[in-house]
Order: C-alpha cells, then sequence, then structure tokens
C-alpha cells in the first residue's frame, strides 16, 4: 500500500492557565510562566515544590461524576484533551455515520494511575488496614486512558499505551503517526497524560537531584532552560491530545488541517540510564528528517527537550550542532517547558501541539527567563523573552528520555 | 447509619445521584451501578458496617433488596 500524507485536524489540552488552547499558546507567545509553588498536606513533610497544576480543570463538568469515578488523574486529563482534540477535529461522539472498527488509540503516560496506587499504600500501611478499594487496578493500570478514550469515542481499532519516561507521548504519537501514514487506521487519536503530583514520585525525583527549588515568589521563574544560572526541571501535571487523519479523507469532508506530520525517528543512547548522549540524539534527529524528507535548510524552528537540568541542555545543544552544523547558529530553537513544565509522559504530547500551533500561526514562542546563556549551550539561536514572528516551513519537536530513549517528530507547515 | 443511608450517600458522592432518586424500588443499574460501581458498593458495606459478603453473593437488582440483603447479613454477622 503507498504512503498516506498524515493531516493534524485536531488539538485539545488541559491548559494549566485554565482557558483554551488559544488562550494557552497565546500566553507561551508572551513569555508567561504556569509554574507556581505548590505545598501539601502530604506527611511526614509536606511537598514544597515549584510545580504546575490544572486548578481550572472541572472533572465532573468535562467527564460527568460516573465516569470520572472510575478513573485516576491522570486519565481524567488524558481523557478530557482526548474530548476537546475530538471535537476540534468535528468529529462527533456517540453513534457515528462512519465505521470507526479500525481507527485507534495511542496513548503515552510515564507513571499511568500512580495517584491510585499512592491512595492504595496510604491505607495499607499508613492507616494499618488491610485491603483497598476494588477500582484500584482499573484505576492505576498504564493503558486506562487509552482504554477509557477508546471506549467514549466508539474506536475499534489498535488500543496502546506507551511508556518511555519523558518520550512516552511522543512516541505514541509516532506509532500513530506510522499507522496513518500506512493506510492501516485512517484516523488516530494520540497523546499523553501524567499525574505526578504523588508524593512519592515527587520525592523520588527530588532524591535524583534534578528538580528546581522555589517558593511563593520564585517559583514562576524556577525552570530556566539554556540559562547559566537553571536549577533544574519543574514537574506538572496535563494531558494532550491530536488528532492524526489521512491526508484525504480530511480534505475530502472539509476539516481545518493546522499542519502536517510528515517525520518520526527514534533512537536509543545505549549508554547510560540519565545522562544523555548527543551521538544518541542525532541519531534520532537525522532519523526524523530523513522520515520526512526534510532537507536541513527547510527547518525554521526546534522546540527542544530542554528541562533545565545540568547535563541535559548542553547535550542537546551538541546535538543540533552535530545535526545542523554551520546552519545551527540561525536555527531558532526555544524550550517552552520554562513556562509550562515538564508533564512527564504528557510533555512530548504538549509541546507537539505548540510546534504545531507555531506552523498554524507562524510565530515561536520564548524559551522564558534566559537572560544569560550557559557557555555550554551557546550555538543555536535561542529565542528569549517574547515571542518571534518569521516565516516557519517545518518544525522538530525533541523528546529524550530517562533510559536513553530519544523521539523525534517532524511537521510541516501548509503552504502558506 | 442505616443501609439506605448508605446507599444514598455513596451513589450521590461517587455518581452524583439525587437522594430522591435512590428509593426502594429503583433498579440499581439504572442509578449508573454497573458491575465495577456494585464491587466498590459492596466493600463500602463491609467497610462500614463490619460485616463480610461472599465472593459468590448474588448482586441484588433494587435498592430495596440491596436494603434486605444488607439488613439481614448485618443482623447475622453482628
Amino acid at each position: 500500500m503507498s504512503q498516506r500524507r498524515v493531516a493534524i485536524t485536531g488539538l485539545g489540552l488541559i491548559s494549566p492557565f485554565g482557558g483554551d488552547l488559544q488562550d494557552f499558546f497565546a500566553r507561551l507567545l508572551a513569555g508567561e510562566s504556569a509554574v507556581r509553588f505548590l505545598r501539601t498536606d502530604d506527611i511526614p513533610r509536606p511537598l514544597s515544590i515549584p510545580f504546575v497544576s490544572c486548578p481550572g480543570f472541572d472533572v465532573d463538568a468535562t467527564l460527568g461524576r460516573p465516569l470520572a469515578s472510575t478513573m485516576d488523574r491522570f486519565a481524567q486529563l488524558g481523557t478530557a484533551a482526548a474530548f476537546e482534540a475530538w471535537a476540534d477535529a468535528g468529529l462527533t461522539r456517540g453513534q457515528p455515520a462512519e465505521d470507526r472498527e479500525n481507527w485507534g488509540v495511542a496513548w503515552g503516560t510515564a507513571l499511568g494511575g500512580t495517584l491510585a496506587y499512592e491512595k492504595g499504600y496510604k491505607e495499607l500501611w499508613q492507616k494499618g488496614r488491610e485491603r483497598v478499594s476494588p477500582l484500584s487496578v482499573i484505576l492505576g493500570m498504564n493503558n486506562a486512558a487509552n482504554a477509557h478514550i477508546s471506549i467514549q469515542l466508539g474506536l475499534g481499532g489498535v488500543s496502546m499505551s506507551h511508556t518511555v519516561a519523558c518520550a512516552s507521548s511522543a512516541i505514541a504519537i509516532g506509532e500513530a503517526f506510522r499507522r496513518v501514514r500506512s493506510g492501516e487506521a485512517p484516523v488516530m487519536l494520540t497523546g499523553g497524560s501524567d499525574a505526578p503530583q504523588a508524593y512519592g514520585v515527587a520525592r523520588a525525583w527530588e532524591a535524583l537531584r534534578v528538580m528546581a527549588s522555589g517558593n511563593e515568589t520564585t517559583s514562576p521563574q524556577a525552570c530556566r532552560p539554556f540559562s547559566a544560572d537553571r536549577a533544574g526541571l519543574v514537574l506538572g501535571e496535563g494531558g494532550a491530545a491530536l488528532v492524526l487523519e489521512d491526508w484525504d479523507r480530511a480534505v475530502a469532508r472539509g476539516a481545518r488541517i493546522y499542519a502536517e506530520i510528515v517525520g518520526y525517528g527514534t533512537s536509543c543512547d545505549h549508554s547510560h540510564l540519565v545522562r544523555p548522549e548527543a551521538a544518541g540524539q542525532i541519531r534520532a534527529l537525522n532519523a526524523a528528517l530523513s522520515d520526512g524528507g526534510l532537507p536541513v535548510e527547510e527547518i525554521d524552528y526546534i522546540n527542544a527537550h530542554g528541562t533545565a537540568t545540568a547535563e541535559g541542555d548542553p547535550v542537546e545543544v551538541a546535538a543540533l550542532i552535530g545535526v545542523f552544523g554551520e546552519r545551527a547558529s540561525c536555527l531558532p530553537v526555544s524550550a517552552t517547558k520554562s513556562m509550562h513544565g515538564h508533564q512527564l509522559g504528557a510533555a512530548g504530547a504538549i509541546e507537539a501541539i505548540i510546534t504545531v500551533l507555531a506552523l498554524h500561526q507562524q510565530a515561536i514562542p520564548p524559551t522564558a527567563h534566559l537572560h544569560e546563556i550557559e557557555p555550554a549551550c551557546v550555538g543555536v539561536d535561542h529565542v528569549t523573552s517574547a515571542r518571534r514572528d518569521q516565516p516557519l516551513r517545518a518544525a522538530l519537536s525533541n523528546s529524550f528520555a530517562f533510559g536513553g530513549s530519544n523521539a523525534v517528530l517532524a511537521f510541516r507547515a501548509l503552504a502558506h | 447509619m442505616e443501609s439506605l443511608e448508605l446507599i444514598r450517600e455513596f451513589l450521590k458522592d461517587r455518581l452524583g445521584v439525587a437522594l430522591e432518586r435512590v428509593v426502594a424500588d429503583a433498579q440499581l443499574a439504572s442509578l449508573g451501578v454497573d458491575s465495577l460501581m456494585m464491587l466498590e458498593l459492596m466493600f463500602e458495606f463491609e467497610d462500614r458496617f463490619g460485616i463480610s459478603l461472599s465472593k459468590d453473593l448474588k448482586s441484588p437488582k433494587t435498592v430495596g433488596e440491596m436494603v434486605a440483603l444488607m439488613d439481614q447479613l448485618r443482623s447475622e454477622q453482628n
């Protein structure tokens, strides 16, 4: 079967700012941070960390109480994002006119239903009880979000979850892209979600010494990728979804097409669990460019993985220089995690959406709080402070995970 | 707490069911209690009333049947 072109026809996201997707992107273009200081009532020692929450997410209003009762927070965020993307694509829920038996879902989550499991642990070991809720398994399972989405949207094709740490949803999107491109599925709903505010999870990240610290005043500026004074990553909860659709089908039904997804590259550093290697990232970048038939000269924007860790940021810049050579110095790059934080298994999908919107609106969001570039991160054209409006033909979104798993997605703008 | 009160509280909290709909002849399925929610509801009864429900217990169909069954088990086991 000949390869199909793949259109992005729907986008959905639970915004930490509380508004809709357009509001989210407008705030990022303006360099606004969604990071806030989080203080919990956990025992024995409350969490006191910069974090990105979705306080405006009305679970009952969005999903209804009965459905929400059968979901962990990660599945709630994911299913709600999927509903938004579905509606954005002009697709109906309920009884559809067309056969959806080979439409599918590919979802990313690093943690799955960690909050549900943690609740069970607290019952057992904190309260001394002998048993946990009967729903614990279905709340906690990693494929809960994609299962709920398939059921709610009536999709009879593949329903799969990808757990690849911080690259989870980039890989889910890439795998969904391949299914549509091959003709196996005319439509795929894809994306990712995570809720890492579980006490044990946050403490585990703290123990790795990669988390930025902050207080009420400093938390909004806590995540400073590529900056000389960067101090680590900021975790966040989130859910984001995209509708990938056979191009001819999308055109035939008159769907709005945001951009085309054209390439997907993966690799493994195969060297260390947490220390990234430029060589591995270069392989993923080249694979995405090759897969998409994109010469480096056509790439006008890179949405970096850029988490603001000491080791990660310089290696990513080295990888970009390795791929783009002399052109790297005029290659626009930004790390939007400086504003929306790191949603782990949802990060790749959030950043894919940002990259798609950048192409669609021909405007690049900045790396916020970047005043003095780390010497080891010099060599690319860092977009700082505020939006940059310029013609954008194609763009890449990088996701580089613990474990050395790398994923790069390539998108092309519609002809302007 | 009475059995009916517990059912009402559970259905309001978990499924958003209005209290006045939880009457004796109401079908539990029509109130949104599927097989998973039935497990949760039985778990709640065991927890709150200190009773033990057999694994092969036949699921009641109506609110009234549930109340009667729970009242019977409470009087047998407590």
